[in-house]
């Protein structure tokens, strides 16, 4: 099964895709994938229910969230309430190490996305300040990276035996199914996802 | 030229791509009269100075050069909303592509919504938009 | 820097007015430098004649941020959505009014930024609504 694991909505500020245009492009353009993960900025989208699109299109849809840290962005699966509680998501500081603490003890997971990105990506932090404990997974293969920068998580994960995932980092509807990631197994909903990810068994896969 | 025929049309059509013309002297001659004309967008130096890589094109300029791209596609059409976001520099004197796909067709009033990108030579995404167009 | 007080403050304050008499050949040289092929956007003559659709971002307010609005750092342009309701034809004058819309912070490949989007409202010498343009202006505090 084909998810790609980072995107964004017209929830986020900077997203201008709608939910079933993703959807509708997904079929049309047969894009691969089977399903992909709504990672809002900085928020998790509680409210919107995605089920009749779902059904509709045959595509499963996940929600996750993309919050900021003292080491660049990163991508959280199996939010929940115990998690909504745990950290403020709106805040531009939260510390790597507490959310990927909270994480994984509200039964969610946290991986560092487009770590090769200038400031909001992890490398230069850890080079700077060294690893943090619990980071197991990080973000490989980003749609949106530029030059070297996938390269350089590539090259973090494997200094540091990380896993890692592919996202497109859509926010626009045409940039979906840029990088996605592979899993040996089905999954139909974030529990799975999360209880995916940390068997191990997976590739970043690119398209681009 | 006639234009696209909205019933022809479907999600996923791509429109044809477009190589813009971001040369220095076409950007002096668009900053002036836009009362834009700083070094950043006229002098590579200055611009360099400023921290830039370059001189880069206006933000508004690369907006225009899009709604530019629709016209080109389908004549006599309305672009009813146009938004754009400018994630990176598009460098002055660089060679940029500008693309756009029909993602979105609405029956009850005709229109369709597009994407709309400027990329660099390395296929580097550095506007994004999307635009609501009536046929 | 507390966001939340300057959302207070400065968010939906009308800040700005101004007046803007627009010629046919300011239209036509803004619409051949974006690429316009068209007769209706390059010829003045031409009975449709009108502006390209985001020749009203061109229009800037007297101000870009009201006065004693604090200096959160170099700007930079991020972006602009142009909602158009009616053709802009030359000869027209609009009057523009700013406000600020929104105020948000992210962080992004340059550090810490502060957006600040400022929403400008075009109406036409009939006080027809023509065109709402919204700027978002990115601030980073480390560039001041």
């Amino acid at each position: 099964m084909i998810l790609d694991l980072h995107n964004h909505s017209i929830k986020s500020d900077d997203g201008r895709a709608k939910v079933e245009n993703y959807c509708q492009w997904i079929r049309r353009r047969e894009v691969p994938i089977d399903g992909f993960v709504l990672t809002e900025h900085r928020q998790f989208d509680a409210d919107s229910d995605y089920r009749a699109l779902e059904d509709s299109f045959g595509i499963l849809i996940l929600k996750g969230s993309e919050v900021e840290t003292d080491y660049g962005h990163v991508l959280v699966f199996g939010v929940n309430e115990d998690l909504l509680h745990a950290f403020d998501f709106t805040r531009l500081d939260l510390p790597l190490a507490t959310v990927v603490r909270e994480s994984e003890r509200c039964g969610a997971i946290a991986v560092p996305c487009h770590p090769g990105r200038t400031r909001v990506g992890m490398c230069a932090h850890v080079e700077e300040r060294g690893p943090v404990e619990g980071v197991g997974i990080i973000e490989v293969l980003n749609g949106g990276s530029r030059g070297t920068e996938d390269h350089d998580a590539q090259a973090l994960a494997g200094k540091h035996g990380y896993a890692g995932i592919g996202g497109s980092d859509a926010h626009i509807v045409s940039h979906i199914g840029r990088c996605a990631t592979r899993f040996p197994r089905r999954i139909k909903s974030e529990e799975d996802l999360v209880a995916a990810l940390r068997e191990g068994k997976y590739e970043a896969v690119s398209w681009t | 030229m006639a234009g696209p025929s909205f019933d022809d049309l479907e999600v996923g059509d791509e429109l044809p791509e477009f190589k813009p013309d971001v040369s220095m002297e076409r950007i002096r001659l668009f900053v002036g009269p836009s009362g834009m004309a700083a070094g950043r967008f006229t002098d590579h130096e200055a611009a360099r100075k400023e921290g830039l890589p370059g001189a880069i094109v206006p933000g508004i300029l690369s907006a225009g050069i899009l709604a530019g791209l629709i016209h080109r596609w389908a004549p006599g059409s309305r672009i009813r909303q146009i938004d754009t976001v400018f994630r990176a520099p598009v460098l002055v004197d660089s060679h940029p592509l500008c693309r756009s796909v029909v993602t979105d067709k609405d029956e009850s009033d005709r229109t369709v919504e597009v994407d709309l990108t400027i990329t660099n030579e390395q296929g580097e995404t550095r506007v994004m938009g999307t635009a609501r167009v009536e046929l | 820097m507390d966001l939340e007080a300057l959302k207070a403050e400065w968010v939906g304050l009308d800040f700005d007015e101004k007046k803007f008499d627009l010629s046919a050949e300011q239209l036509r040289v803004f619409a051949v430098s974006c690429g316009e092929e068209e007769p209706r956007f390059i010829d003045p003559n031409d009975p449709d004649f009108q502006a390209a659709p985001t020749f009203v971002t061109t229009l800037r307010s007297a101000r870009v941020l009201p006065s004693g609005f604090p200096n959160l750092g170099r700007p930079f342009d991020a972006g602009k959505k142009v909602i158009l309701h009616a053709p802009i034809r030359g000869g027209d004058q609009l009057i523009g009014r700013s406000r600020i819309s929104d105020i948000y912070s992210k962080t992004g490949r340059g550090g810490p930024m502060i957006f600040v989007v400022h929403e400008m409202e075009f109406r036409n010498q009939r006080d027809e609504l023509v065109a709402v343009v919204d700027s978002r202006q990115i601030n980073q505090p480390e560039a001041k």
